[in-house]
């Protein structure tokens, strides 16, 4: 049975737009000239983020202990990374929500980390627009 | 400021957001990517009425 030898492209070609994506959702989509997609994921993106900020939502932290709460607590924290820029500023803003008894920051917590779950979604999306393997 | 939301305006939020992005990442033409966010929205939709009544029945 042959099989097919999958190389990884080169560095430069993916590099730009995946770091620009991550620093600002949509932004790597700029950089390959895709406007109109950039500003709809910045739009969806941001808009998420900034509501479970307005929610009042929870950045994780990392955290160790049974499996459940390492997991739950770095995968939270990973995906409020993969914000990007928004995350980091809001942080160096001052950004610190304690755990609170109220559904509606528990919904801003998910809306925090799905909104860097979702830049990680538009991440790869670039990455495959950059390496050709996408139109 | 704190935003107030109910169960059903957070998820109806969440809906909106989320179909955008799986709309815009999901297809390779303008015209799916379009067929295809709004088909996630109606699943979104579908999703949060259904399992809402689901769970109003089985609660008793």
């Amino acid at each position: 049975m042959r099989q097919e030898k999958h190389t990884i492209p080169p560095i430069q070609q993916w590099a730009a737009p995946v770091l620009l994506g991550w620093l600002l959702p949509g932004a790597g989509h700029f950089y390959l000239k895709r406007w109109n997609h950039g500003i709809l994921l910045l739009f969806a993106i941001a808009g998420m983020f900034g509501f479970g900020l307005l929610m009042r939502g929870r950045m994780f932290e990392p955290q160790t202990g049974d499996l459940f709460t390492t997991v739950v607590h770095w995968g939270g924290y990973i995906a409020d990374i993969a914000n990007g820029s928004l995350y980091f500023v809001a942080s160096w803003l001052g950004y610190h929500q304690d755990q609170l008894a109220h559904a509606v920051a528990d919904y801003g917590t998910k809306f925090l980390v799905c909104a860097g779950l979702l830049n990680i979604l538009a991440i790869v999306d670039v990455y495959e627009i950059a390496v050709g393997e996408k139109p | 400021m704190y935003l107030s939301l109910t169960h059903l305006q957070a998820a109806l939020l969440f809906a909106f957001f989320a179909s955008i992005v799986l709309g815009v990442i999901g297809r390779n033409s303008d015209k799916e990517r379009i067929r295809y966010g709004l088909g996630v929205f109606g699943y979104f939709i579908a999703a949060i009425f259904g399992l809402g009544w689901l769970m109003y029945l089985g609660h008793g």
